[in-house]
């Protein structure tokens, strides 16, 4: 049985084509990928992502908590800063990519996929307080993914959006800042984060505001509603792996090419086997690819060196409007992870050419600006 | 769904005008509108030779892959090639600037055999 998130009436209302999305209805596209797309990398988009999981993490014994369980360093998160890592188990196979998000001293908020939510919180009910109980390492964890939902603003003008709505100061947050404030006389967790490589935010708030705030930001001349299509393009195209499909239990951190995320001197779960894994190397790598033209492979597909051997499978294969060449995401044996490498991937209608190219593979995005918004840094 | 009447169909929602012996292919809106977002097309090459049902291009969308089939036999005289640069003149205009192929048709009979405007509607209603 499929669920159903608070806007979904609103959904349908806007002509919204519905897929089912690890067991949620949710919008695939509205006015279409492309445009959506578009509007999203030249003005705004809104995206409904109440399917996510949050977690919150609370007590004076959370980041100590956090520490064992997670790559990023709880307890080196400054408050009103998040971190992109990965929970992992023992084997430092991937659980999940999760952002922490550090409001407080003592108060996290974790944002996990819609896929892996429940798994995800029972490994935290048994893992996050060791072998000690919860109370005993005074670490609160609740599932707020009920009770809280999420909206994704995302595009150069999200903050003019924001601004009209909520007044001047309150979206002024630095590149992956995050605090508690109000949003039109709601409890809300806003932070400058997403996933699609353009200034935006992820605006977090309880259930019953969500309607009224996405109905007014969809209002707004600026913002087009966007589905799971344009997603998935954008985060494609900024390189970002989607869980379940370019990464998974199967990968380590370091064959999905995220060494940057990673402190082999500390202690985590799953450590001890990454530095294994370090110490002997990793076989495969996830890389970014581009193609030479508009046909795109499929995710699945064999991909070839010179002398037709096989090194490697397709895990995501898109066509970019930004690069304007088809693009994707895929595993190859080490040897030919280098940018740069030619290789062809075994195509039933013909070999396609791609090179391996640096990530991420769009790099005109304004997530990062802040001179163009009236110094939005604090 | 815009069906004129003017054009023969296929159940594999293809459209075909034709003008003398030559057949000007395309797909319907039907189709552009399932396939949506329309990112390739693979165009057949002038002088390509097709019996009835084999396949005539390819057809990429963001989330989709379609095979557009020969209505009729005949011989690919000319392609669109407009569609390399913006195939999504496919969704925007699928009968107009959207049109895919002409073929020099060699057997006037098959016509009969395609689907008229009224006859093609039905189709669309039960698939939609």
């Amino acid at each position: 049985m499929s669920e159903k998130t608070v806007l979904f009436d609103l959904h349908e209302q806007l002509g919204a084509t519905i897929v089912d999305f690890h067991g949620w209805l949710l919008p695939l596209r509205y006015e279409g990928i492309l445009a959506e797309h578009k509007c999203c990398r030249e003005s705004a988009c809104v995206f409904d992502t109440c399917h996510m999981g949050q977690f919150s993490v609370s007590g004076p014994g959370a980041a100590d908590s956090l520490d064992r369980v997670l790559t990023q360093r709880a307890s080196a998160l400054k408050p009103g800063r998040c971190k992109y890592g990965l929970l992992l188990n023992e084997e430092a196979g991937i659980l999940d990519d999760t952002i922490l998000m550090r409001l407080d001293e003592d108060d996290f908020l974790l944002v996990v996929n819609a896929g892996t939510r429940q798994k995800d919180f029972q490994w935290l009910q048994a893992h996050l307080g060791s072998n000690v109980s919860l109370e005993e390492r005074d670490v609160s964890l609740e599932d707020k993914s009920s009770a809280w939902g999420k909206i994704d603003l995302q595009g150069p003008a999200s903050y003019e959006v924001l601004r009209s709505l909520i007044g001047q100061q309150r979206p002024r947050l630095a590149y992956f800042a995050a605090r508690r404030t109000d949003f039109l006389g709601r409890q809300c967790v806003l932070s400058r984060t997403g996933c699609t490589g353009e200034l935006g935010y992820e605006i977090f708030l309880p259930s019953d505001a969500l309607a009224d705030v996405f109905g007014r930001l969809v209002e707004h001349p600026l913002v087009s509603p966007a589905g799971l299509g344009a997603r998935d393009l954008l985060r494609l195209e900024m390189s970002y792996p989607l869980y379940g499909q370019d990464i998974s239990e199967k990968a380590n951190p370091l064959e999905a090419d995220m060494d940057r995320f990673l402190n082999l001197r500390r202690t985590f779960i799953g450590s001890g086997a990454l530095e294994e894994a370090a110490k002997r190397g990793t076989a495969r790598r996830l890389i970014a690819f581009r193609g030479e033209g508009r046909r795109r492979a499929e995710s699945g597909q064999e991909i070839s060196a010179e002398g037709d051997a096989t090194v490697g499978t397709v895990t995501s294969a898109l066509f970019s409007p930004s690069l304007g060449v088809s693009i994707g995401l895929g595993y190859v044996a080490t040897e030919f992870s280098r940018e740069g490498t030619q290789l062809s991937i075994n195509h039933p209608r013909g070999p396609l050419a791609v090179t391996v190219a640096a990530k991420p593979l769009y790099n005109r995005g304004t997530c990062r600006n802040i001179d163009a918004f009236g110094g939005y840094t604090e | 769904m815009n069906i004129p009447e003017s054009l023969h169909y296929t159940d594999q929602h293809e459209w075909i005008k034709v003008d003398g012996q030559v057949g000007t292919i395309g797909v319907t809106d039907f189709a552009q509108n399932s396939l949506s977002d329309i990112t390739y097309v693979e165009l057949p090459q002038a002088g390509k030779v097709v019996n009835q049902g084999d396949e005539l291009a390819a057809i990429e969308s963001c989330k989709a892959v379609a095979s557009l089939y020969a209505p009729i036999t005949g011989s690919v005289i000319e392609v669109n090639d407009d569609l390399e640069s913006d195939p999504g003149l496919i969704n925007t205009d699928p009968y107009g600037k959207g049109w895919i192929c002409k073929l020099k048709i060699e057997d006037d009979l098959q016509l009969s055999g395609l689907l008229s405007a009224e006859q093609y509607k039905p189709l669309c209603e039960e698939q939609t």
